[in-house]
């Protein structure tokens, strides 16, 4: 009895360990602000870093679009433009809202007609090889 | 116990001063009537007078914009819904391109239909954009263009309202909340 505790003990120890290992990385509500015709769509997201170790985003990629590329929204006195963000750390329990206004994917040249509620494919890729697919929901540009 | 009756009464009387009590940036008189020559959603040239008699909302942007300007148009969506019965027919959304190379009228017309019928796409060549912008004292320019000759376009992230006689009165910016919005052009749909 004593030995078999033992070994859960153990067992659940390693589990913890293993887990606690990599940076893990979490992705909630992706979604794809759709717009008419071939305009580029904007990918929103909340990223979480769920491991002890830091992890770096360094852009994405998607089978349906010729080029998705990794920006961020500025507002300086009044005037709105975007910058290109090459590499965005996410240090361990760090959570980053890829939301309107801040954050985005900018996916352009679609390589098929999207409706509303198409699901599409977009792979996060992660300064140390990672590779991290996940499947966002077309939504309508009216709704935010 | 006097001190705070006094106080309150104060505020009341301050309150009762400040009319009419708009929520959002209220800059009547500080700028002109609404004016321009644009070309519109059909390819015809239209003017301001063409767009009088309802609550008008000016907005600077372009279609290739992937975050900014969406979310301002749902946002402006969201709250046009809310005013619901007020707003239909009476309320209209001009969404100027100032990217006329890429925004033809084809572009705006299926652009501003994803987002309502309220909603109104113009543009016009570099002196009708300059004309416009400068009269609301806004800038735009463009950023370089990637390898694929895809182009950034900064722009006023504000949306300029106007009453129905084309009248400037509210500047409303994207850190207004929702709820000022609504309640300001309820003010507006209301007046005149």
């Amino acid at each position: 009895m004593l030995r078999f505790d033992r070994r859960l003990l153990w067992n659940l120890g390693l589990l913890l360990l293993s887990s606690l290992a990599a940076a893990d990385i979490e992705v909630e509500t992706p979604r794809l602000r759709l717009l008419p015709g071939d305009l580029p769509a904007a990918g929103y997201f909340s990223l979480s870093n769920t491991g002890d170790e830091s992890a770096a985003l360094v852009g994405a990629d998607s089978a349906t679009f010729g080029r998705v590329r990794m920006h961020q929204s500025i507002q300086e006195n009044g005037v709105a433009s975007m910058e290109p963000v090459p590499r965005l750390e996410l240090a361990p329990g760090e959570t980053v809202e890829f939301a309107p206004g801040g954050y985005h994917l900018m996916l352009m040249e679609r390589g098929q007609p999207l409706a509303l509620g198409d699901e599409v494919t977009v792979t996060l890729e992660f300064e140390d090889g990672r590779r991290t697919p996940v499947v966002f929901r077309a939504v309508s540009p009216a709704s935010l | 116990m006097c001190k705070k009756l006094l106080l309150l009464l104060g505020v009341m009387l301050l309150v009762g001063c400040s009319e009419p009590s708009w929520q959002t940036k209220d800059i009547s008189g500080l700028m002109p009537p609404l004016e321009f020559e644009l070309t519109n959603e059909n390819g015809r040239t239209v003017s301001a007078e063409d767009y009088r008699g309802q609550v008008t909302l000016l907005f600077f942007g372009f279609t290739h914009c992937p975050d900014i300007c969406p979310t301002t148009l749902s946002h402006l969506a969201t709250i046009s819904d809310e005013l619901g019965e007020e707003a239909r027919g009476n309320l209209q959304v001009l969404f100027v391109s100032v990217d006329p190379a890429r925004d033809d009228p084809e572009t705006l017309s299926e652009y501003t239909d994803a987002f309502g019928a309220e909603f109104i796409g113009l543009t016009g060549d570099k002196a009708a954009l300059e004309a416009l912008t400068r009269r609301y004292r806004v800038t735009y320019g463009y950023g370089e263009k990637d390898e694929a000759g895809n182009y950034d376009v900064s722009h006023s992230s504000a949306v300029f309202a106007f009453d129905r006689d084309g009248e400037v009165q509210l500047l409303i910016r994207e850190s207004d909340p929702r709820e000022a919005v609504v309640g300001d052009l309820r003010q507006l749909l209301a007046s005149s």
